[in-house]
């Protein structure tokens, strides 16, 4: 199953990138990474300005009614970017809870200021080492919630949670405005990813669903997220293998480009084939939204979108040589990047067990 | 129903008629002449339903249709092992070379109906001792003899050379050109008196590769395919033609699920190996990579039922299929531990781990070495310069030997 972009979605790709070519500056991202609580806002600004926060959002709801195409095409330009902020993700995930739990006041409350950038979403799901607990410490009773999700992407800056927590002994998702709840800032090795511990002691919250239906729709949630994630990390990916191919082309050593020994073009070559396998597997979960197989096809483009870009990031400061390892030469925006990726949104450990799961049909 | 998907039900039909005669299972414990023969009977059946030379130019004997409905048929056909391995290469680059090059088309009409039925095999002879990868560095000398040639050296990985009426054979006619301005290309008649073929043993036990040996071997001119020392560019041709090539992303190896099942079946360290995390690990890595590869050959097959070029990623597939199934191939001989010592050479390395894991090397080298595809995605699809090479504008006769 695949499908070929349409002349829209082409557009989409060039002009994404287009954009952020012209308004990222590696100097600010740079300087980011020693500040936290702060994300680029000039990225920002150019993502609510272009619609990028409207693209997958209905169009009764403000949004401009496309899909997970059209939103991985957005993310694969700002994974190779390095894009200072992470709301895109997260707020996807936010709004696709309000539309698939169906609850109307919610949907005209909160999906139009989602869709025009006035209100940042995020979603927390994730408890300790296990992205999506089965029977969640955080608790939701009498319209309150208690507990603590430790390392929330966003979960500085975020006005809103989607929230995994226990009701009465069963999974269910929660809508919390995070103006009561604590925020612990995280200093992290990626700090535009805006990490904090929230804390709610009775924090107010409405229940969206929950039950087997909350389980199923978690884990749907946290699919499509990893499949945008995975379009972020190949286009990472596919950024550092021009990258190497340029530096390889113009740098020399023993009278010759360092990309016409085979131990360095062969590394790079190895990269085209990561990139091309990670992207082939996103445009395969994207063909896949909405059918049985979406999970499996989701957790295909997670793990090899995971490799590509923890690959390319090792091999390509690794073509650089010394001037790869500096914080001036950059390189590390996307080695933290890989890596702070590769977690958010279910490790590599969990997304392998998914698979096989839904391989062999039960849960091992 | 689009005119592909009909042509694919069609093809389907033809197929499921024929399995019963034909397929894997009335095959089961044949010798190679013996499957051989079965072989030929079914290229006999599949010409006479409409199936033969499919993209081929119908005054050749083709159906005249597109490169797309061949990669359908090819795809279905490929879903119910038919005995068809020993004609691939024939009808994949020698046959349709002589299309393209051959000087007497009453003569290559007659040998492309011949093939295209299984009456004749043709082989590609181009390796040598002294070239495989680096093809132009052969050795075979064809020297002017009256009015014709004189053949002499020896070919080497010639497949299915034993089976062979003809082949196509790249020789050195100039050596004190460079390398590759000194060959010409012709066609060989492999039962000519000089032309000795010995099998040569693999280490899987099969021989289906040869080394083949010309002892003055008599070829006359009208045998010429390409002008004197013009031959590079015609080998060059020959090995493009096939611009995409029905792929298996399980790289000719056993399909995953086989994998599932023994892992499902097997127990390692008092549980079902399924749940260990190594065994886990590797199975959704090789999923992850094989719907991949199966996706890019998705995109590939659209794009060409659109009218449009398929990308470049579609090299990429026998690179890391092969490698991949030779390292699921040792894991899986790992799990099944002692009780995985029995070994058969008459085998499928489609439906056995020990065929698969022995087979596997000739995957890796056959058709292009794994470096050389790297350097081909290296230097064609990314721009990345040419290896040092200090044979490049030399004689071919004062390169050291």
């Amino acid at each position: 199953m695949s499908i070929l972009y349409d002349e829209g979605q082409e557009a989409i790709a060039t002009e994404s990138r287009r954009v952020l070519d012209a308004r990222t500056s590696k100097d600010r991202l740079l300087k980011l990474l020693t500040e936290v609580g702060q994300f680029d806002k000039p990225f920002w600004d150019t993502a609510v300005e272009q619609g990028w926060t409207a693209l997958a959002i209905p169009e009764e709801h403000g949004g401009l009614g496309l899909g997970l195409a059209e939103l991985g095409l957005v993310a694969q330009a700002t994974g190779a970017a390095t894009a200072g902020a992470p709301f895109l993700t997260v707020g996807y995930g936010a709004a696709q809870a309000l539309v698939a739990a169906g609850v109307a006041e919610l949907q005209a409350q909160w999906l139009p200021k989602l869709a025009s950038g006035e209100v940042l979403a995020t979603v927390a799901f994730a408890e300790g080492t296990t992205p999506l607990p089965a029977a969640p410490a955080v608790t939701f009773a009498d319209g309150k919630l208690t507990g603590t999700k430790h390392g929330v992407t966003a979960g500085i800056a975020a006005d809103v949670a989607i929230v995994l927590a226990s009701h009465g002994g069963k999974p269910a998702l929660v809508l919390a405005e995070l103006s009561d709840a604590n925020r612990a800032p995280i200093d992290s090795y990626d700090n535009t990813r805006l990490y904090a511990d929230l804390t709610f002691s009775g924090t107010p919250g409405v229940l969206l669903i929950e039950g087997e239906a909350a389980s199923t729709l978690a884990l749907d949630l946290l699919a499509r997220m990893a499949v945008v994630t995975a379009h972020e990390q190949t286009g990472g990916a596919e950024a550092l293998l021009f990258t190497a191919r340029d530096y390889a082309l113009t740098r020399k050593a023993f009278g010759q480009p360092i990309g016409a020994f085979q131990s360095v073009k062969h590394r790079i070559a190895e990269l085209y084939g990561f990139v091309e396998i990670a992207r082939a597997n996103c445009i395969h979960a994207v063909a896949s939204e909405g059918k049985d197989n979406f999970v499996l096809a989701a957790a295909d483009a997670r793990i090899a979108a995971t490799d590509a870009y923890d690959t390319a990031a090792r091999d390509t400061v690794q073509v650089h040589g010394g001037i790869g390892a500096t914080w001036e030469g950059g390189l590390h925006l996307h080695m933290r990047r890989a890596r702070s990726l590769a977690v958010e949104q279910g490790n590599l450990m969990f997304w392998e067990d998914l698979l096989v799961d839904q391989l062999v049909g039960e849960p091992a | 129903m689009t005119d592909f998907e009909a042509y694919r039900a069609s093809a389907r039909a033809f197929l499921e008629s024929v399995v019963g005669e034909f397929g894997k299972e009335a095959r089961r414990g044949l010798s190679v002449e013996e499957d051989l023969a079965y072989g030929r009977r079914y290229m006999a059946r599949k010409y006479d339903a409409g199936f033969g030379g499919i993209n081929w130019p119908k005054e050749y004997g083709g159906q005249g249709l597109t490169h797309t409905h061949k990669l359908i048929f090819d795809t279905e056909e490929a879903q119910f092992a038919m005995p068809v391995v020993y004609f691939g290469i024939s009808l994949g680059m020698p046959v349709p070379i002589l299309m393209h090059h051959g000087q007497d088309k009453e003569f290559v009409k007659e040998r492309v109906t011949k093939a295209l039925r299984g009456e004749e095999i043709w082989c590609q002879l181009f390796s040598e001792p002294s070239g495989g990868s680096d093809l132009a560095g052969l050795r075979t000398r064809a020297e002017v003899d009256g009015n014709g040639w004189k053949l002499n050296g020896q070919k080497l990985w010639t497949s299915w050379a034993q089976y062979c009426d003809y082949g196509v054979i790249v020789a050195r006619t100039d050596p004190a050109a460079q390398k590759h301005k000194g060959l010409t290309y012709y066609w060989v008649d492999m039962k000519a008196p000089g032309v000795d073929v010995r099998p040569i043993k693999l280490a899987g036990g099969d021989s289906h590769v040869n080394e083949v040996f010309f002892d003055d071997v008599r070829l006359e001119d009208s045998q010429r395919m390409s002008p004197v020392g013009g031959g590079f560019a015609v080998a060059m041709h020959t090995l493009m033609i096939e611009r995409y090539i029905a792929t298996d992303s399980a790289g000719f190896g056993p399909p995953l699920d086989l994998f599932v099942e023994l892992a499902k079946d097997t127990d390692y360290a008092g549980r079902p190996a399924i749940e260990d995390g190594r065994i886990r690990s590797a199975i959704a890595r090789n999923h992850a990579m094989r719907a991949g590869l199966d996706s890019i050959t998705a995109r590939a097959m659209l794009k060409m039922q659109a009218g449009m070029e398929a990308g470049p990623e579609g090299s990429l597939n026998k690179l890391v299929a092969v490698r991949s199934r030779q390292k699921l191939s040792e894991l899986a001989m790992d799990l099944k531990g002692n009780s995985g010592f029995p070994y058969s050479e008459h085998v499928s390395a489609r439906e056995d781990w020990s065929a698969s894991w022995i087979n596997a090397p000739t995957g890796r080298i056959a058709g292009g070495a794994d470096e050389m595809l790297l350097n081909t995605i290296a230097e064609k699809i990314l721009g990345l310069p040419q290896d040092h090479r200090p044979d490049k504008g030399v004689p071919f006769n004062q390169i050291p030997a």
